[in-house]
């Protein structure tokens, strides 16, 4: 057989030993993940998405904010039991929005922090953000949670499923 | 712009580094490159290394990595910027270390580029997992162009000779 080269020798051995070191540490860290990703399916019925779970609970708790369909989101917003947070930057929100939602975009979580505390924390909150192809009403999920809010669902068919199902919005002047 | 003068800086500095081959300064200049740069991988691994779920939730949102090789990628790619970087400073397995470094920083640079060029807009999780950290820019892609840059001159060195 020939002889492999001493520098292709050097980088699989560093390629293995870091494989083998950071496979054995999930076992011993506290915030170990597993080896396979897991994944949670999300959205509604019809209009269904994969997506990682880290995406949901990067923390790996079972504490995560739950899903919720645009039968239950309606219902909630026609009792006006629940407070509706827009994830996505003020320009799209300005352009028009569920109504009644406050918008609250989810990278500038640390900037509504005072309006937050004013809250009442069991307060039902629902997050949404364009639609399934976002991101930003699964992160402002879980900031609210990991804040103390006890009630957080989010609303993963977001403004796009909200738009066909042609219910009540709210365009800012 | 700004790109073309990095990469021109780049080019100087190898020239003048040849003319200063046999050199002590260069010596010892390289030997500090070698070892910040070691140091700077040790330093970014370490947060992803004890949080590897927050990781891969920022690997995830560069949606470029099919969902199977999500978890495996958050559990690997901290433990080889770890050994990389400590191969670097303690000048054991250096010179693979280095190309594994530029490997990898070339992947960085690739994927911060799709994601502005996809208009996606998120934390990059570089150095710092929270959201803290600056989002994704030009100021990134120059920064891990400056770092390639370094390999580069350290490849040059490893390659005639000097393993110092």
């Amino acid at each position: 057989m020939k002889k492999l080269n001493p520098l292709l020798k050097e980088i699989i051995i560093l390629v293995v030993i870091s494989t083998v070191l950071g496979i054995s540490a999930q076992a011993v860290l506290p915030n170990g993940i597993r080896l396979i990703t897991e994944t949670t399916l999300l959205g509604s019925d019809s209009n269904t998405v994969v997506v990682p779970s880290v995406s949901i609970n990067p923390e790996a708790n079972s504490d995560a904010a739950s899903n919720i369909s645009l039968s239950e989101v309606y219902k909630l917003h026609q009792s006006g039991a629940a407070l509706f947070f827009d994830a996505r930057d003020p320009d799209d929100y300005l352009e028009g929005h569920i109504q009644n939602a406050i918008n609250l975009p989810a990278h500038a979580f640390m900037d509504s922090l005072p309006y937050l505390e004013s809250l009442d924390f069991d307060q039902f909150i629902i997050t949404y953000c364009d639609g399934s192809d976002c991101n930003a009403s699964l992160d402002l999920a879980a900031d609210l949670k990991m804040m103390g809010f006890t009630r957080v669902s989010f609303f993963f068919g977001g403004w796009q499923e909200w738009l066909e199902a042609e219910y009540p919005i709210e365009a800012s002047p | 712009m700004r790109l073309s003068i990095l990469l021109k800086l780049v080019r100087n500095m190898a020239t003048l580094l040849a003319q200063l081959n046999e050199s002590r300064y260069a010596n010892i200049f390289l030997t500090l490159l070698r070892i910040g740069l070691g140091a700077l991988f040790i330093y970014a691994s370490l947060d992803k290394i004890w949080n590897p779920g927050l990781f891969a939730k920022v690997i995830s949102n560069y949606r470029i990595l099919p969902l199977p090789l999500l978890h495996l990628s958050a559990i690997i790619l901290p433990w080889l910027e770890l050994l990389c970087g400590l191969a670097l400073v303690f000048n054991r397995y250096a010179r693979a270390a280095n190309i594994l470094i530029a490997g990898m920083l070339f992947v960085f640079i690739l994927a911060i580029v799709a994601s502005i060029y996809r208009g996606l807009d998120f934390n990059c999780g570089c150095f710092k997992l929270e959201a803290t950290e600056k989002n994704m820019g030009t100021l990134k892609i120059i920064e891990n162009l400056a770092m390639l840059g370094i390999t580069g001159l350290l490849e040059y060195r490893f390659r005639i000779g000097g393993n110092k």
